[in-house]
């Protein structure tokens, strides 16, 4: 095994963004890197693959200025031979050129895409690949899943032409940042499979970035021969600017995760706390709330208190949706629910949500922390004007504080305003801002997005306390493996659209 | 204590706001200490005034705009978001109303009533102030309300007002503490510089109008000596003819800072601060990447 390391350390207006005395690249060996959101995975890899924009930004690689790092023999040939696929796919197309032209641009040119193409979109005949290549990268088409692909199979491309070279002396290294973050389990199994059969090939270097924990069964499920060139390493936080590469147990996860859980059916309190009527309409299309996965029978979403219940839908069905109509916030067309025996329907008027449902029966978890917390405001102050039945002090908020974060929760950092604090470090607010109130239902969507494991196992604790403790919560999430293993498959509800 | 008065040495050099603000009060300073070295009493406590004056009005117009807009946003945001809509229509009309009419023609009218209230003798001293310096905000709020009602137009929109309104946090906080005081204050804070800019400005014209027509009327009216009025008085007239004199005939030129100071100086004090303003308001707005 060679060893590449690095100490790093990015700076910025006399600010430190992150520094890290050893991040290792394992030549043509796969690791994986998680750690909570906003940590600095992906600045660190960038100025590694020398993808960093020195102006403005003071950057040191193993105690040298940038410039020589970026002009060694080893960057210029990575930079060569590899590629780097970044996180949100569209900010890496070019609205103004057709996907086929940017799949041939540079030195992608003359590399076979076919193949790459048939086998990411699973389709026997080239009609309807070339439907997606043939148009340029609006807004909203092609998806976000097939902008994704598009950016996997160019990487894809550049693995070919390596493995065309066979010189495993050849420096490489594949960066995958969040490659599955628009994918479902379908297609990033797929991808897994593909990048895999490719390593079994001709081993290269490659770095996967994610968030994505379910990866490691899959892993674990279908490519075990894989183990040994495989490192699990996590990026974790020593203070607020030095960040830290450690070993991530994979097996800690698989026996966490297959630990069994006591669901505590019985400790189900039988009150309903919320009832939705299974066929509801908005924006013109009309959805329905089934009980079992072949979604053959419409049933009403009920939520008793103590009960977690978990609602699945593919991506984009209306999960949101229909948590934002019970919460008020988008008005159906047809709906109906009672919610701890009040009446609502699609005439109530807005004042009902207002007077005697926010923040009273019902809180809700926004998706994104970045956008759904007022990033001027200070960690204490996101916690002002909340209806609690008792006055929070610095150390009732320093103890709150610690049921998710690390200690010690100084007054420095409670003082701290959210916009400087890590993606991780603001969903977990966004989540305690919630879970302080003590409302008959919340709605948590997304809970764990930007989360490190550790992380994740604090959140899903909380929340099964808050349960035991007698709230009904309604999760929405794409961590499927997490939530079904999680929750008591008699509580798990599908949606989907009718006709 | 060294290092304090470095960072503040380095922010005046860095921020092109702080530069101007120091080189408005620096020019104001050399510009008095020559009028008292140079100026005749009478003169040098009439521009005094004038200026001291001037900036005491246009503080307040900032004020009472401060006030008013903040004041009048709220009252239409409440209107719309409880679908109270004839309060709603009827703020809009007035707004609307008062939006129609030319600043400058506003001022002047409103100032005819106050010169009416004077000679009656229903308000006098401070009051007079206050009066003017309301009736100035009046024609000039609107642009604030415009801002205000944007920035919370923009971030209604957005999820945080929404994830803040289902944990039970109430609208008026949201609106006034989240919205218009964390994530607008700069820009508020940014247009007042601008109002500031504006008020001096309108006040000027004003005054110079007022005091014209006044000259020419059998009685003046004892509304408080400003820049403006000041620039209409005999004096300065003169002075300002001198300076025009000297750009036909050069030589005159040492004579204008000694003998023609008033008007000089009233001149100078007027263009000066409605530039270092100007200039304050593109710092700030820069500094912020406004």
């Amino acid at each position: 095994m060679k060893e590449n390391s690095f100490s790093i350390s990015v700076r910025s207006d006399n600010r430190t963004i992150v520094s890290t005395d050893f991040f290792p690249v394992y030549q043509n060996e796969i690791t994986f890197l998680f750690g909570e959101s906003g940590i600095g995975k992906s600045v660190l890899s960038k100025s590694v693959y020398g993808l960093l924009d020195p102006e403005g930004l003071e950057i040191v690689i193993n105690n040298k200025p940038y410039g020589l790092h970026l002009n060694n023999h080893w960057t210029k040939q990575v930079r060569k031979n590899s590629f780097f696929v970044f996180q949100e796919p569209s900010s890496h197309l070019n609205p103004l050129m057709t996907i086929k032209d940017q799949l041939n641009e540079g030195s992608l040119g003359g590399l076979e895409d076919r193949e790459i193409l048939s086998y990411l979109w699973q389709s026997s005949g080239d009609e309807s690949v070339r439907k997606i290549i043939d148009i340029f990268p609006k807004p909203y088409r092609p998806s976000g899943g097939e902008k994704q692909r598009i950016l996997l199979a160019m990487a894809f491309k550049r693995i070919n032409a390596l493995i065309q070279k066979d010189n495993p002396d050849e420096p490489s290294f594949f960066v995958f940042d969040e490659p599955t973050g628009s994918l479902d389990n379908n297609y990033r199994d797929l991808f897994i499979n593909l990048l895999f059969s490719k390593f079994r090939a001709c081993p290269f270097t490659i770095q996967i970035i994610t968030h994505d924990y379910s990866i490691i069964s899959e892993i674990y499920r279908s490519h075990k021969d894989l183990l040994r060139y495989i490192h699990f390493k996590e990026l974790s936080r020593i203070s607020d600017t030095q960040v830290r590469v450690d070993d991530f147990s994979p097996r800690e996860y698989l026996s966490w995760l297959n630990a069994p859980k006591n669901h505590k059916a019985d400790k189900s309190l039988h009150d309903t706390v919320l009832e939705v009527n299974p066929h509801f309409e908005i924006f013109g299309k009309s959805l329905s709330v089934f009980s079992d996965e072949s979604l053959s029978e419409p049933a009403p979403l009920i939520i008793r208190k103590g009960e977690m219940v978990y609602l699945k839908a593919p991506s984009g069905v209306g999960k949101t949706t229909l948590a934002k109509i019970i919460m008020g916030l988008y008005k159906a067309d047809k709906f109906r629910m009672s919610l701890c025996g009040l009446k609502v329907s699609q005439r109530s008027s807005p004042s009902v949500w207002q007077n005697k449902i926010w923040g009273k029966r019902a809180g809700m978890v926004f998706q994104h922390a970045d956008e759904a917390l007022n990033l001027e405001s200070t960690v204490k102050e996101t916690f002002k004007g909340l209806p609690l039945k008792i006055r929070i002090n610095t150390e009732t908020l320093q103890n709150k504080l610690l049921e998710l974060f690390d200690p010690p929760v100084t007054k420095q950092f409670i003082n701290k305003k959210v916009k400087y604090l890590s993606g991780g470090q603001k969903q977990r607010l966004n989540l305690l801002r919630t879970l302080i109130l003590t409302p008959d239902l919340i709605i948590l969507d997304e809970p764990l997005n930007g989360l490190d494991f550790n992380s994740v196992r604090k959140v899903l604790s909380l929340l099964d306390e808050k349960r035991a403790l007698g709230s009904a919560l309604l999760m929405i999430s794409h961590n499927e493996e997490i939530f079904e293993n999680f929750i008591d498959r008699r509580h798990i509800y599908h949606l989907n659209t009718t006709s | 204590m060294k290092t304090e008065k470095r960072s503040f040495l380095l922010s005046i050099f860095l921020n092109k706001d702080h530069r101007w603000a120091m080189i408005w009060v620096l020019g104001v300073a050399v510009l008095g200490i020559w009028d008292i070295m140079f100026l005749n009493k009478p003169a040098l406590l009439r521009v005094t005034n004038g200026f001291i004056n001037t900036i005491i009005i246009c503080l307040l117009v900032v004020i009472f705009t401060l006030i008013l807009s903040w004041g009048l946003t709220l009252g239409l945001h409440f209107f719309q978001y409880r679908k109270i809509r004839s309060g709603y229509i009827v703020l809009t009309f007035i707004l609307n109303l008062v939006r129609s009419v030319p600043q400058i023609i506003g001022v002047l009218l409103s100032y005819v009533i106050i010169a009416a209230l004077i000679t009656r003798g229903w308000i006098g001293g401070a009051g007079v102030f206050v009066l003017m310096a309301f009736c100035m905000s009046v024609f000039i709020f609107m642009e604030m309300v415009d801002l205000m009602r944007e920035r919370i137009s923009h971030f209604t929109k957005l999820d945080f007002y929404n994830a803040m309104k289902v944990c039970g946090i109430s609208e008026k906080r949201i609106i006034n503490s989240d919205i218009l005081w964390k994530n607008s204050r700069i820009h508020i804070f940014n247009k007042l510089i601008s109002v500031f800019g504006s008020a001096v400005f309108l006040q000027c014209s004003v005054d110079f109008i007022i005091s014209v027509g006044l000259s020419t009327g059998v009685n003046t009216v004892s509304m408080p000596v400003t820049l403006g009025s000041l620039l209409a008085k005999m004096d300065s007239k003169q002075d300002i003819l001198a300076i025009g004199n000297t750009l036909f005939n050069p030589g005159y030129l040492p004579q204008l800072f000694m003998q023609h100071l008033q008007g000089l100086t009233v001149a100078f004090l007027i263009v000066f601060s409605l530039f270092c303003i100007y200039s304050i308001s593109n710092g700030y707005a820069e500094r912020h990447r406004l």
